[in-house]
């Protein structure tokens, strides 16, 4: 069975023990309106996740995605409180930056060949500054986290008989993605590039491009996310945002990708978002102390990547058929 | 049957390496639908004849006709643009991916970017019926063979439109019987039109499946042979040399008398070698032969102890050895590994301490510390010994030169009480005078009582140092020579394949 | 003086002229408050903490590892240290006890990192970043979120705020520390195989070197080290917090990486790092004094990490070129390379 079917039955799994030893334990659990909560939770990861889902697909990773959420909502933010702009064309304006930090890792890593996890490492850095540089400050100067009473900016935050339109907005992108990544070429060559670079190459896949377009992808997703983010929130602080990009790594991995790469998909991700606000939304209503969250995703991250590095290996060894052999088997045979 | 139609012509190719030219003047041409052999010995030119029609490295001098055309070929996605496919060894296919997406990557039938799955499916089944070669479409690649991967390939090239589809040494990692579909396919790829350039050591499918026959020799085309003329012998002898200006090497096997210390019991391992037995005593310099695939790396990897034996036993001066690297280097082995650049030395690291490398059980004082003075002194000694150029012990070992890097190599083990020493293809891209000094050294290695194991597929080089020579073929022992003279021919003859199964016959 | 002399030249004296520069740069700068002793004592005390987690944090960069999580590990050390004194009531045994305590969790959880990079196939900034968190949380389970106060015994005190000739005993530690770890890398068998797994891992484990044992003594190395930052921290302090050593993974991975150590493995030094800690040190004080906000900080030093990186990356690119072949291997040695 292929790694990421079995990761993601194993995930599956452990969501529904979840969710049955949690609504045993707690009767608000299964309630209509706690559940529309958390699924707007996981909207908001789920979101981020669509797009980071693309990067570790190509065996890379991004970690900038917390301090573009911040800096994108500030960015709105920013136009929405100076300016009389449309709400419709400053989220337009919010999608482009987000996209516009994509490109940057893109460059980073495509063109500077800096790896992945440094770039996006640096990025996280210097968005994180970026958002204090344009945060709304008083008079005297101390940054005042205004609260955005924009009407039409609020909207984002209506629902349809309880279901958040972030939610909806998390299962089309959700949809798209997938459609992306299976039907399309570039979710071909997302898959090949991760998969076998040298391959890939030979091929005649431009790996830089591929890469790009993942943190592209990455970027507004990133954006999406964050603004809905920041019209739950009412305010664009310049703390938004710490610590998602972990979470929304758990969630990539709970949903069956490998950091090896060419394995995965959206769906999956899907599944992680979800499992992992239920979790933290469960340990919570258990009262359990705040902290376990963190030991357990990290707990999680490190069990499934291990299991996903013995299962890879395990499937190399009995994979049907001779393989080739590890001495002699020289690109170009013979001289 | 083929066409006297030209497909592909090379004209006058020159190629060059730091000044050491490697082709000379090589014309060569391909008809249309021919299944077309090209041979020679290692270092003959086949490889990098290949890489300049695949635009991995770039011609001298000369031209590249296809159908007529000249075309410049800078890459492999140019020289498959031109129709020019090569089916390597290491597959080039994406594992995660399906027949199909890999059939037809780089290549999708797509609309607006939307890739037509259908569309693709119904090609990939066309191409498969045109050429009456199946592999189900929808299995992810990683859960094939590799028989069937290679077939992923083929179908891949002829998806590209192929008219030259170029393989080299595709059957070392097949089976018998996958063996035979393979030349079947070919045989029928050709009744289509395609060209098949055919690079293999295994003599007996060359001759099965051949239309014609090239034979490269130090850079040289010497020969090409038409369908009747191709006859196993004469082949050989083309590809050796003798009879143009060549003195027939021959050399004396000689069966030492000294006691036996190494023991090779039944050695097995899975897919890679089977039920291998041998002997070897001091002071003798033990070669062992064979073609790419017949298992020849492996068997040293497992007596040097890295790689595991599922089966057998290897006893050194009585001791059974078990798979633990560090414990067998303390008993006095050696290993000088196939790729030098990735496994022999650390290039970042000076010649001093690649030749300390192994040695620091006798450099240590007080406890943890290595005794700075005497590292350096015995890499001296090294250097000294073993003339390594420029001889200043500081200099980052990847700075040298190939030979002298293969000299630092050897360096750290001959600066040992070495008893066993494994050595594997020591000879590649090195040049003819630091040759002769390597084999010197391992013939003294040799005087001074140490056992040397050599594994080359040089024949010059293999009938030059060894005492006695084991031919390996598909995994197995298949002959030795120990007395009487032996020649490059017989050597090749065992190794592949034209002496058939007769171990009864010496 | 011929072109090669003068790069030789500008190669030596590069590192101490950078620092030279950015002494009179900042003197300028910010004239009434950088030239102070209260300044540079304070500078002091910052450089100890780094380059004391420098000094630990080098061995899994040299074998193209990282680990990123010796701020966690440094305040997890801390509070440990702080709780088991604070259980013993100040006394001398306890704080013995403390410290032996909180190293032993850092061997722990070193060991864990190296067991895992050592025998699976998982990248270690994943590993180390997953750890990050995970300790971080038990810090803060265990210390529910609390600052645990420790003034005293005086035998604990002295480790952050004791004074030996006009210097602060952290620079004693990390005098201590750097002298190891110099030796450790330059004149011990283990140094050796270090730079063999880093430089190349497959000719060191067919050189009989235990790559999972040098592996793990590496984890566990970097781990110990930022244990023992975070001891010096808490007992500076006088308080140990799960936040204590929050974001200081970001300073130390740029001082290593500046310093002149390949991400690759295989190069790098202990002199290299320390020039890069002071580098930090020096930043992070002149940012401060210019009242810059900590998080401009951030962005300052991820634009250094990716333009130290960059440049890392292309000179070792400018050699894997495309050559055709069987040419020489020009490798380039940085300055601070071992060679």
């Amino acid at each position: 069975m292929k790694q990421d079917t079995i990761r993601k039955f194993v995930s599956l799994g452990l969501l529904l023990i979840l969710l049955v030893v949690f609504s045993l334990t707690s009767e608000y659990f299964l309630t209509p309106a706690n559940i529309f909560t958390l699924l707007r939770e996981a909207s908001i990861i789920g979101i981020v996740s669509i797009g980071v889902t693309f990067c570790i697909i190509t065996a890379g990773t991004d970690f900038s995605t917390g301090a573009n959420v911040a800096l994108v909502s500030m960015i709105c933010a920013n136009f929405l409180y100076y300016t009389g702009l449309p709400v419709f064309i400053v989220l337009l304006i919010g999608v482009l930056s987000g996209a516009a930090a994509g490109c940057v890792n893109g460059f980073l890593v495509a063109r500077l060949r800096l790896p992945d996890f440094i770039a996006t490492l640096s990025t996280q850095g210097v968005f994180r500054g970026l958002t204090f540089v344009f945060a709304i400050r008083s008079a005297t100067g101390v940054i005042s986290n205004k609260v955005i009473t924009n009407p039409d900016f609020l909207l984002l935050n209506g629902d349809i008989g309880g279901l958040y339109y972030s939610t909806i907005a998390f299962f089309v992108l959700a949809v798209i993605g997938q459609l992306v990544l299976k039907r399309t070429k570039l979710g071909t060559y997302t898959y090949a590039v991760g998969a076998d670079r040298k391959a890939s190459e030979f091929s005649g896949i431009n790996i830089g491009r591929v890469k790009i377009a993942a943190f592209l992808i990455s970027g507004i997703c990133s954006a999406v996310g964050g603004i809905f983010l920041f019209a739950k929130l009412g305010s664009a602080i310049p703390d938004l945002g710490i610590g998602l990009e972990f979470d929304v790594i758990a969630a990539v991995v709970v949903g069956g990708c490998a950091f090896s790469g060419g394995r995965g998909d959206v769906f999956g991700s899907v599944l992680g978002s979800v499992f992992l606000v239920v979790l933290v939304n469960g340990l919570y209503k258990l009262q359990m102390h705040v902290s376990y969250q963190l030991i357990i995703k990290g707990a999680i991250i490190i069990l499934m990547t291990i299991f996903d590095s013995v299962y890879m290996d395990l499937m190399s060894k009995y994979s049907r058929g001779k393989s080739p052999r590890a001495g002699e088997a020289v690109s170009g045979g013979a001289q | 049957m083929s066409s006297r139609i030209v497909a592909l012509r090379m004209e006058h190719i020159d190629k060059s390496f730091a000044g050491i030219p490697v082709l000379k003047d090589v014309s060569f041409e391909i008809y249309k639908g021919e299944v077309h052999a090209l041979m020679g010995e290692n270092g003959a030119g086949k490889s990098t004849l290949i890489k300049i029609l695949t635009g991995i490295y770039s011609k001298d001098n000369g031209r590249i006709l296809l159908n007529g055309q000249e075309v410049k070929i800078t890459s492999r996605t140019d020289a498959k643009r031109n129709g020019i496919s090569v089916i390597y060894q290491e597959l080039s296919l994406i594992p995660t991916l399906s027949v199909t997406q890999n059939i037809l990557l780089g290549d999708e039938i797509c609309k607006k970017g939307i890739v037509d799955g259908k569309a693709m499916r119904k090609r990939v089944m066309e191409i498969m019926d045109t050429y009456s070669l199946h592999v189900n479409p929808d299995a992810i690649v990683e859960t094939l063979s590799i028989a069937q991967r290679q077939m992923v390939e083929i179908l891949k090239a002829l998806a590209f439109q192929s008219s030259v589809i170029i393989m080299d040494e595709p059957t070392s990692s097949l089976s018998t019987s996958e063996t035979e579909l393979l030349l079947k396919i070919i045989r029928s790829l050709s009744r289509q039109g395609v060209s098949i350039l055919y690079i293999s050591h295994r003599l007996e499918e060359v001759y099965e499946v051949s239309d014609r026959l090239t034979v490269l020799k130090d850079g040289v085309k010497v020969a090409v042979l038409e369908k009747e003329e191709i006859e196993p012998k004469k082949v050989i002898e083309l590809m050796i040399g003798k009879g143009i200006d060549e003195t027939v090497v021959e050399a004396e096997m000689r069966k030492s008398c000294q006691p036996v210390v190494l023991e090779l019991k039944n050695l097995s391992k899975k897919d890679v070698f089977e039920d291998v037995s041998f002997s070897a005593h001091r002071g003798e310099v033990l070669g062992i032969s064979g073609l790419v695939g017949s298992g020849r790396t492996e068997l040293l990897r497992c007596i040097y102890g890295i790689d595991r034996l599922d089966n057998g036993q290897v006893i050194f001066e009585g001791q059974v050895m078990k798979s633990n690297v560090s414990h067998n280097i303390r008993e006095g082995f050696g290993f000088v590994p196939e790729d030098r650049r990735k496994q022999g030395f650390v290039p970042m690291l000076s010649v001093c301490k690649n030749i300390a490398l192994v040695s620091y059980d006798n450099i240590k004082r007080r406890g943890p510390f290595v005794a700075g003075k005497e590292e350096m002194s015995l890499s001296r000694q090294g250097i000294e010994k073993l003339d390594i150029r420029p001889n200043n012990p500081h200099l980052p070992v990847g700075n040298l030169s190939g030979g002298n890097q293969q000299k630092v190599v050897l360096g750290k083990w001959m600066v040992r009480d070495l008893k066993l020493l494994l050595i594997d293809e020591p000879t590649v891209g090195i040049d003819v005078g630091v040759k002769e000094e390597l084999y010197k050294f391992i013939e003294a290695l040799a005087a001074g009582g140490s056992t040397v194991l050599i594994v080359t597929s040089d024949l010059k080089e293999l009938l030059r140092v060894s005492h006695r020579i084991i031919v390996m073929r598909k995994g197995k022992i298949f002959k030795e020579f120990n007395t009487g003279s032996v020649t490059q021919e017989n050597v090749l003859e065992a190794a592949s394949g034209i002496e058939k199964e007769c171990a009864a016959d010496e | 003086m011929s072109k090669m002399m003068a790069k030789g030249f500008a190669k030596k004296f590069a590192k101490p002229l950078i620092l030279l520069a950015m002494v009179v740069v900042m003197s300028i700068l910010q004239p009434k408050a950088f030239p102070t002793l209260n300044n540079f004592v304070s500078i002091v005390y910052a450089i100890s903490l780094y380059g004391i987690m420098v000094c630990g944090a080098i061995y899994p960069m040299l074998l193209a590892g990282v680990d990123l999580s010796i701020g966690s590990v440094a305040a997890m050390s801390g509070c440990a240290t702080v709780m088991t004194i604070i259980k013993y009531d100040y006394s001398g045994k306890g704080v013995f006890l403390g410290i032996a305590f909180g190293l032993l969790l850092c061997i722990i959880v070193g060991l864990v990192h190296g067991l895992i990079a050592a025998n699976f196939n998982v990248p270690p900034f994943l590993i180390t970043l997953a750890s990050l968190n995970l300790v971080y949380g038990v810090a803060q389970l265990v210390t529910n979120f609390k600052t645990i106060g420790c003034v005293g015994p005086p035998i604990f005190s002295v480790i952050g705020v004791g004074r030996l000739w006009g210097l602060p005993a952290p620079v004693y530690i990390l005098a201590f520390c750097t002298i190891c770890s110099y030796l450790l890398l330059r004149h011990t068998v283990f140094g050796r195989q270090l730079y063999a797994v880093g430089g190349n891992k497959e000719a060191a484990a067919l050189s009989g070197i235990n790559v999972k044992l040098v592996t793990v003594i590496a984890y566990i190395l970097s781990s110990v080290c930022a244990g023992i930052a975070g001891i010096v921290l808490a007992s500076m302090n006088q308080q140990a917090v799960a936040t204590s050593a929050k974001g200081y993974e970001a300073d130390v991975l740029t001082a290593i990486v500046v310093g002149g150590t390949s991400l690759m493995g295989g190069e790098g030094s202990i002199q290299g790092a320390l020039f890069g800690a002071l580098l930090v040190g020096l930043l992070n004080n002149g940012l401060r004094l210019m009242s810059v906000p900590s998080t401009y900080h951030l962005l300052i030093k991820g634009i250094c990490i990716i333009i130290a990186v960059a440049f890392d990356i292309r000179s070792k690119r400018s050699d894997d070129k495309k050559t055709e072949g069987k040419p020489l291997f020009k490798v380039k040695t940085s300055a601070g390379g071992m060679n």
